[in-house]
């Protein structure tokens, strides 16, 4: 990894302690119990879709999420899925402990996110699952990953809204806006959002791809690097496109894309929806 | 193991840290173990275990004296903080660098004291043997199962979640046409024909939730055509990610084309590729609704088709058919049933149709029908006899509508060739009532409705009485008395011939027995008992001397009587079953001599006991012909047989047959046939034993 070096903290307002962000999802986690029960216990390997399911069921409002996400056209089922249990089994367990993450940390609240985060991470998802195939990845798992991976961001637009509205007011491009982030909070949101999900036990192969984004040299960065830029074509304005044989490692050529861009398009209302539904 | 833990002044080493070291200390010591202490701005570490010094490549005091920082490269600008955190344990998966400089993949997990100035740090390398190990084992095995999956000519689905696809075989791309990228995810949906994807799906919620299942689904190919296949589902159950599924499929387009073949076969004719009668009953069953109308059949069969196949041959003949088949086809409106019925009948079904409609349509068909056909060389006009049934009321099921038009066929080849008849009511009102005086005749045999009546036969020799012949009469409760030439040929045609024979065979038997038991000496010495054509086979034998086993009667009483003509249909037969007969004991008499056309030769071979002269020929006596009686009576006496001479009627033609030697008389005039009763006291008064 790069290290940048740190700027003269003279320069910067000493608002910003990293402790105490990571400290806040501790609390978080405490005021939204279930949600934190199921983080913890769905990725261990006695779990069973009942068991998960009978958690889920006490918290009404991640339930109907889950029921709406598994009946969506992502996952083709048509609306066969008519108990909680069966959901549970349509959408994985990674997928309810990616939900349940999305609670935990607020996600759902947009009152209290950046501007467009949801918009951004619905294509970052659906790209990353789309693409996820021609890097070997599980396209499950490739879906989770990018529904969370902006939850650094979230955390640091939460702890200090007008630096980093500053930040991505600035830096429209992802790649920029992370070294921003570097330089203003000392980690990135990438690398927050690693540490945090490497915490609550997401596994390191899917955690690590979120450190290796912005390592060019990493095929292992590239399906994300790759599902940014088809985030940024589609949500940013007068966005400078960045070649993506060149963010893929050689993996993708820019024909690969197009049916990807259809393709988010067309799901990402519909996961939005099922994403923050009440 | 030494342990050995520096202490800062002043402050203790909190009891946990010393519990941790010492746990994980006993457990392995492949688990590297150090602790880091914050003094001032710098953390450094203070202590390590063996398994650290080992892993980590440094001496003890080397390890000592090390920044935290050095030892995780990848944690610049503040992250360090994010490991070595204050209020809780931390874990890491990152690189954790060596005296050498090369870093090792390890989970790093911390544990702070209650200061927060101290932390156990254990290092636990991802890259150790046992773990390669078991990560090699499980990539041999999901190299295998790819291997297998992708090189298998079976057409297999891997599920990721839901219906959405992580995996799709060459076989299966190939089948429908497409690149696998075309189908992985949600993609192979669009391959399920619309009609069967809710089957599908169905399938796969009960795959997911663990049964194994199957469906027949149709798939799409990129070109366009369908292939129908059968698609079985098993679950799979990864721990910690949750349920899917396996998908095989199997083609079975061509299996069922190659049935439907078979079917297509079962239910048409090979030759003209019609529907055979099989189809026609069941597309008409399909159609018909009893009370409605608008159902006709034309009941179609060619007037001069035996001429051609005579004539031209066979060739020409199934030629023939085949050009009739295709004018049927091509004369009756869209929507007709044509079938070929068998030989050369055919028959058109219509729906929506009055009588009118249907006999300007069989107009049609005949006209069409009649150009003519080139068959070798010579110019055939095909007519055809028409019989037209548009349905009724009274049409209770749809066999009857066919039976209504194979009629009014009949009817049509009755009033001269090249005709279209409707069935008329009067016809049809004949038909329905044969049909139930079948069914009454089945109830009459069944329940012994059937009587006998006995005509004594007499002697020439001094006119006693010496025997009986049996003769079935049917009184119905509501038609009364019902004569033998309607019932008798009646159960001939309906299959009820052996049924009644036997009841004739068995009461005679039974009355015989009863007259010996009522009468002894005085009984009629024998009966003779009618047999039909249809009952002389294999059979009869057995059945006579069941008969005659289960009255406790000597075959001597019995004598059958064979028509002449029912001798001559199968005579070689005929003559086995009547040595058979001889040889269990009973009498044979041949019925209505002179009327066929046997041959003396053949006479002469047959083992029977009598003739008897038909009453044609004893009604002629009294006109003056007496040439054939008494011929008949001269070859029966020359040959050693008997000859009774039936139907007299006269005192006249009694005399008469007795000058001309006949053996015995029966006839009204001597007697009427009795019931068993009044025979047993006509004996008792007119008997007298001649056995």
């Amino acid at each position: 990894m790069t290290v940048t070096p740190l700027p003269a903290r003279a320069e910067q307002t000493p608002v910003f302690d990293l402790e105490k962000v990571l400290a806040s999802i501790d609390t978080m986690a405490a005021q939204r119990p279930v949600a934190a029960q199921i983080v913890s216990v769905a990725n261990q390997d006695d779990t069973s879709a009942k068991e998960l399911s009978r958690i889920l069921a006490s918290d009404v409002a991640l339930a109907s999420r889950v029921m709406k996400l598994a009946n969506s056209a992502y996952f083709g089922m048509r609306g066969r899925v008519t108990s909680l249990q069966f959901a549970v089994t349509v959408v994985g367990f990674t997928t309810v402990r990616t939900m349940a993450t999305v609670a935990l940390t607020e996600l759902d609240d947009e009152s209290r996110l950046p501007e467009d985060f949801w918009d951004v991470t619905t294509s970052l998802a659906l790209a990353s699952s789309a693409l996820a195939p021609r890097f070997g990845e599980r396209p499950q798992d490739a879906l989770c990953i990018g529904l969370l991976a902006q939850m650094g961001a979230a955390l640091l637009h939460h702890n200090d809204p007008v630096g980093y509205a500053e930040v991505t007011a600035e830096h429209a491009d992802f790649t920029q806006r992370r070294v921003a982030e570097l330089r203003r909070y000392g980690i990135n949101s990438l690398r927050l959002t690693a540490v945090a999900l490497e915490q609550w036990g997401f596994p390191h192969s899917m955690t690590s791809r979120l450190n290796q984004v912005d390592d060019f040299t990493s095929l292992e960065g590239g399906l994300l690097r790759s599902a940014f830029e088809v985030a940024a074509r589609l949500t940013v304005e007068d966005y400078d496109t960045v070649p993506v044989v060149r963010l893929s490692c050689g993996q993708l050529r820019e024909d690969d894309l197009v049916p990807v861009l259809d393709q988010v398009r067309a799901d990402a209302d519909e996961l939005r929806r099922a994403m923050l539904a009440d | 193991m030494s342990v050995t833990i520096s202490v800062p002044d002043g402050e203790r080493v909190p009891p946990e840290i010393v519990a941790s070291v010492f746990y994980s200390a006993t457990v392995s010591d492949n688990l590297a173990l150090v602790v880091a202490e914050s003094v001032g701005s710098r953390t450094r570490l203070t202590w390590g275990n063996v398994g650290a010094v080992e892993l980590l490549g440094y001496g003890l005091d080397d390890l000592r004296a090390l920044p935290v920082d050095h030892l995780f490269p990848t944690l610049g600008g503040g992250e360090l903080k994010l490991l070595l955190r204050r209020e809780r344990s931390a874990r890491m998966t990152l690189p954790v660098r060596t005296a050498s400089g090369a870093t090792i993949e390890a989970v790093v997990t911390t544990t702070p004291a209650p200061t927060g100035r101290m932390w156990t740090i254990r290092i636990v390398s991802t890259t150790s043997e046992q773990e390669r190990a078991l990560r090699a084992t499980a990539d041999a095995h999901e190299r295998r199962f790819s291997t297998l999956t992708e090189r298998s000519p079976v057409p297999t689905l891997l599920s990721e979640q839901g219906m959405r696809l992580a995996h799709v075989n060459d076989a299966f791309c190939t089948l429908v046409g497409r690149q696998a990228e075309q189908l992985l995810g949600t993609g192979w949906i669009e391959t399920v024909h619309e009609d069967d994807l809710d089957g599908v799906i169905e399938q796969v919620s009960a795959a997911l939730d663990g049964e194994e299942v199957e469906t027949q689904a149709r798939l799409l190919r990129e070109d366009g055509s369908v292939r129908t296949t059968v698609i079985r589902f098993a679950h799979l159950f990864t721990p910690g990610v949750g349920a899917g599924f396996v998908g095989t499929i199997e083609d079975i387009t061509d299996r069922l084309a190659f049935e439907a073949q078979l079917a297509h076969q079962a239910n048409h004719d090979p030759l003209t590729g019609l529907p055979n009668r099989t189809l026609l009953a069941q597309y008409v069953a399909a159609r018909f609704t009893p009370g409605s109308s608008g159902l006709a059949c034309l009941f179609l069969d060619l007037d001069n088709f035996k001429v051609v196949n005579d004539s031209l041959g066979h060739t020409a003949g199934d030629e023939l058919l085949t050009e009739v088949a295709d004018r049927l086809a091509a004369a009756v409106r869209p929507g007709d049933l044509v079938a070929r019925f068998g030989g050369d009948e055919f028959v058109v079904v219509c729906e929506n149709v009055d009588q009118a409609a249907a006999v300007a349509l069989a107009e049609r068909i005949s006209v069409e029908l009649a150009r003519p056909v080139r068959l070798g060389g010579v110019d055939v006009r095909p007519y055809a006899s028409v019989g037209v049934t548009v349905q009724t009321v009274e049409h209770v099921t749809a066999e009857e509508l066919i039976r209504d038009c194979d009629i009014a066929m009949y009817q049509a080849k009755a009033g001269g060739k090249g005709r279209i008849t409707v069935l008329d009511q009067r016809a049809r009102e004949e038909a329905r009532d044969k049909l139930r005086l079948v069914a009454e005749l089945r109830d009459a045999i069944e329940r012994r409705e059937i009587t006998l009546l006995y005509q004594p036969i007499f002697s020439t020799a001094d006119g006693s009485p010496v025997a009986v012949e049996s003769l079935a009469r049917w009184n119905h409760a509501d038609r009364g008395a019902i004569s033998p030439a309607v019932f008798i040929p009646l159960a001939e045609e309906s299959g009820l011939i052996a049924g009644l024979g036997l009841l004739v065979l068995d009461e005679t038997c039974r009355q015989l027995a009863e007259w010996d038991r009522l009468m002894g000496w005085a009984a009629p010495a024998r009966a003779n008992v009618n047999v039909s054509a249809l009952q002389l086979d294999q059979n009869l034998p057995p059945q006579v001397g069941e008969a005659l086993e289960r009255h406790g009667l000597d075959p001597s009483r019995i004598s059958i009587e064979i028509t002449e003509s029912a001798l001559m249909k199968d005579p070689d037969s005929a003559r086995e079953v009547l040595h058979q007969l001889r040889e269990l004991g009973v009498e044979l008499a041949i019925d209505d001599f002179g009327t066929g056309y046997s041959s003396l030769a053949y006479l002469r071979h047959l083992p029977v006991n009598c003739l008897k002269v038909d009453r044609s020929f004893v009604a002629e006596l009294a006109h003056g012909h007496t040439e054939i009686p008494s011929a008949v009576i001269a070859l029966a006496s020359s040959l050693g047989l008997s000859t009774v001479a039936e139907g007299v009627e006269t005192p006249e033609q009694a005399a008469e047959l007795t000058r001309m030697g006949v053996t015995y008389l029966q006839g009204f005039s001597l007697s009427q046939p009795l019931t068993g009763g009044h025979a047993a006291a006509w004996f008792a008064a007119h008997g007298d034993r001649t056995r």
